[in-house]
């Protein structure tokens, strides 16, 4: 019960801020694209920060890490690794094409309707992806603090992020997203530092205990293959390269000031993620000494909401339990309002002709198609799901916004084939490892988590196809203007 | 939600992209004749972007070889998880807390590097920087690139 409060003052919190926020950029100034850019550098990556911390990070990472093992930390790292490429690689350039969403740049970059199309396309594809595991993870945490069945908490989850939307407030307002992140890390770390506290001595140390097995082995093991460096690389590369093409990140580029000041925000943004990453591990840790009923039978990304009331029985616990809970609704809220809001934007604005009505009806399409494909998706692991969808996007939109704008070469029938090639061989595979079972060995792996081959296999296929056309003529100046200081 | 009344926003590219209809990217001009003014600005555009793509790569490079070197030492090294700090494994340490500050140094650097190019005045050529202005004053007009 006090958990269910807490999500809801939660909610409200958050309702409130983005009516407040709303109000005061619009007192400011009428023109809420440039208020948006007054935005400080700091709240712009904590807000980056919040979008990007999902359930994958609260819930998941934990999850998956009491499942197979300290390696699933390496997912960890690539989230975070991500900013590096993303500061290296798109946030100067993306924020001086004037472009908000990858169908944009590529209409800037290539100059064809028809890839926008199919750019549209691929970010219904990624947003799918990620929004199913981030309405598993509401379920199962209103399941635990309720009791209510999953399917109750998917619909309602649904619900809730669908009217906070078309209420209006939520996405507009950088501050709730920075609220957002503040919520996340304080509400994961303060249990955490409690949590240590009261385990006792035995349980730390035991906790901390190396052995022998697969568990202790600093490296990821997917489905037991057998390949744990082929494992940790794939994915060390969905994650890292998947950053780079994340539609619903790349956008919150465009509230910087410059591309000076974009760099840098992305820069902020490694700080809060690796600060941020730091505590998964501790529920991780110590859920292997508490709770490993769940590993057999269970489920394992339950562990950060059921971890509090094992270590700290009476009243302390449910308020824990509540605080935990609360935070990871926070994550949830708002990475799925962030990952509705651009697929809403994919649906009304680049596949058909845009206006509000219809941006409204296709975030409750949108949502609706999300939550169907969460009903069935209750034994999926959190962090397998959001791996998939990082890999989707660093076989298409990584190749295609790293070639486009470091390459004048690149033309618009080969970033078509790349996009085709990509999004074919990363999602079939996925499906694949789902319906099939070939048994231990690297084909697994490359099935499992299928950056490893998709990813150059779509740089391959643009970089190819591009070679045997010619890029239009204007084609440099639009690469050069990317990188022009004066632009 | 009453109040002000809505307006819808979209990207300049959006805009432009509306507005030009089915007609091709004319925001996006042929480069100009040899022996033109525009020609030097070319040149100079030419050897930033040159720069800066060394720079991309060479931060990739440091990129890969962090995250591929640690993972493949903690595979190569089953001997970092007998050894403990304050009771954790070496190897758990190093994936838990290790890589986080050298990511941010890499990023730091490369950030400066990027900047540094971009600094006016690098190459002798006054122009007006990004740095200090809002950026209100560059609308999309301004983007067509006439």
């Amino acid at each position: 019960m006090t958990a269910l409060l807490a999500i809801g003052l939660l909610f409200a919190a958050s309702m409130a801020i983005g009516v407040y926020g709303v109000r005061a950029t619009r007192s400011t100034t009428p023109d809420f694209l440039v208020a948006s850019r007054r935005v400080s550098p700091g709240w712009n990556a904590m807000a980056i920060a919040g979008e990007y911390v999902s359930a994958a990070s609260v819930l998941g990472l934990a999850g998956l890490m009491l499942k197979n093992g300290i390696g699933t930390l390496w997912y960890a790292v690539g989230f975070t690794a991500g900013y590096v490429a993303v500061a290296a690689l798109v946030a100067g350039p993306m924020r001086r094409s004037g472009a908000y969403t990858v169908p944009d740049f590529a209409d800037y970059r290539l100059g064809s309707e028809r890839i926008r199309k199919l750019c549209a396309v691929i970010v219904l594809v990624i947003m799918w992806l990620y929004l199913v595991p981030q309405f598993k993870g509401a379920g199962v945490v209103l399941h635990l603090v309720s009791g209510t069945p999953y399917w109750v908490g998917v619909v309602l989850a649904g619900a809730v992020v669908t009217a906070s939307i078309a209420a209006g407030g939520m996405r507009s307002a950088t501050y709730v997203q920075g609220f957002h992140y503040v919520v996340k890390l304080l509400f994961i770390a303060v249990p955490a530092v409690f949590l240590v506290a009261h385990a006792g001595d035995g349980a730390r140390t035991e906790a901390l205990r190396m052995d022998v097995s697969d568990w202790s082995r600093p490296l990821l093991d997917l489905e037991s293959s057998g390949q744990p460096l082929l494992a940790t690389w794939s994915v060390l590369l969905a994650t890292t390269l998947g950053a780079v093409g994340l539609p619903h990140v790349i956008m919150r580029f465009h509230t910087s000031a410059s591309a000076w000041m974009a760099r840098r925000v992305a820069v902020g943004v490694i700080v809060l993620l690796g600060v941020f990453y730091l505590f998964p591990a501790v529920y991780g840790l110590l859920g292997r000494v508490f709770t490993p009923e769940l590993v057999d039978g269970g489920d394992t990304d339950t562990v950060t909401v059921v971890l509090p009331g094992e270590i700290v029985p009476g009243t302390w616990g449910s308020v824990l339990t509540a605080v935990v809970a609360a935070g990871a609704f926070a994550a949830f809220l708002s990475t799925s309002s962030g990952l509705l809001m651009a697929l809403a934007g994919g649906l009304s604005h680049d596949l058909t002709r845009p206006s509000v009505p219809r941006l409204r009806l296709a975030v409750a399409a949108g949502a609706l198609v999300a939550v169907l494909l969460s009903l069935p998706a209750q034994r999926v692991d959190i962090n397998v799901a959001v791996g998939w969808a990082f890999a989707v996007a660093a076989s298409t939109f990584c190749p295609l916004l790293v070639l486009g704008i470091w390459w004048r070469g690149l033309t618009p029938a080969g970033a078509a084939a790349g996009l085709a090639a990509g999004v074919c061989a990363a999602t079939g595979s996925a499906l694949a490892s789902v319906l099939t079972d070939p048994g231990p060995g690297w084909l697994v792996v490359l099935l499992a988590q299928p950056a490893a081959w998709t990813v150059p296999l779509a740089f391959a296929v643009m970089i190819g196809v591009s070679l045997l056309g010619r890029p239009p003529e204007w084609a440099e100046r639009a690469v050069l203007r990317l990188h022009s200081p004066n632009a | 939600m009453s109040g002000p009344r809505r307006v819808r926003v979209t990207s300049p590219q959006t805009r432009i992209a509306l507005s030009r209809g089915h007609r091709p990217a004319q925001h996006l001009l042929p480069q100009p004749v040899p022996g033109s003014p525009d020609e030097g600005e070319l040149a100079h555009a030419r050897a930033v972007f040159h720069r800066q793509r060394r720079l991309a790569a060479r931060t990739l490079c440091l990129l890969a070889l962090l995250l591929f070197g640690l993972s493949g030492l903690l595979g190569a090294a089953a001997w970092l998880g007998r050894v403990s700090v304050l009771g954790i494994p070496v190897s758990w340490l190093l994936l838990m807390a290790a890589s986080y500050p050298l990511l941010l140094v890499i990023a730091v650097f490369h950030v400066r590097g990027a900047e540094r190019i971009e600094r006016p005045g690098r190459s002798g050529r006054p122009g007006p920087s990004e740095r200090p202005g809002p950026s209100e004053r560059r609308g999309p007009s301004r983007r067509r690139g006439r």
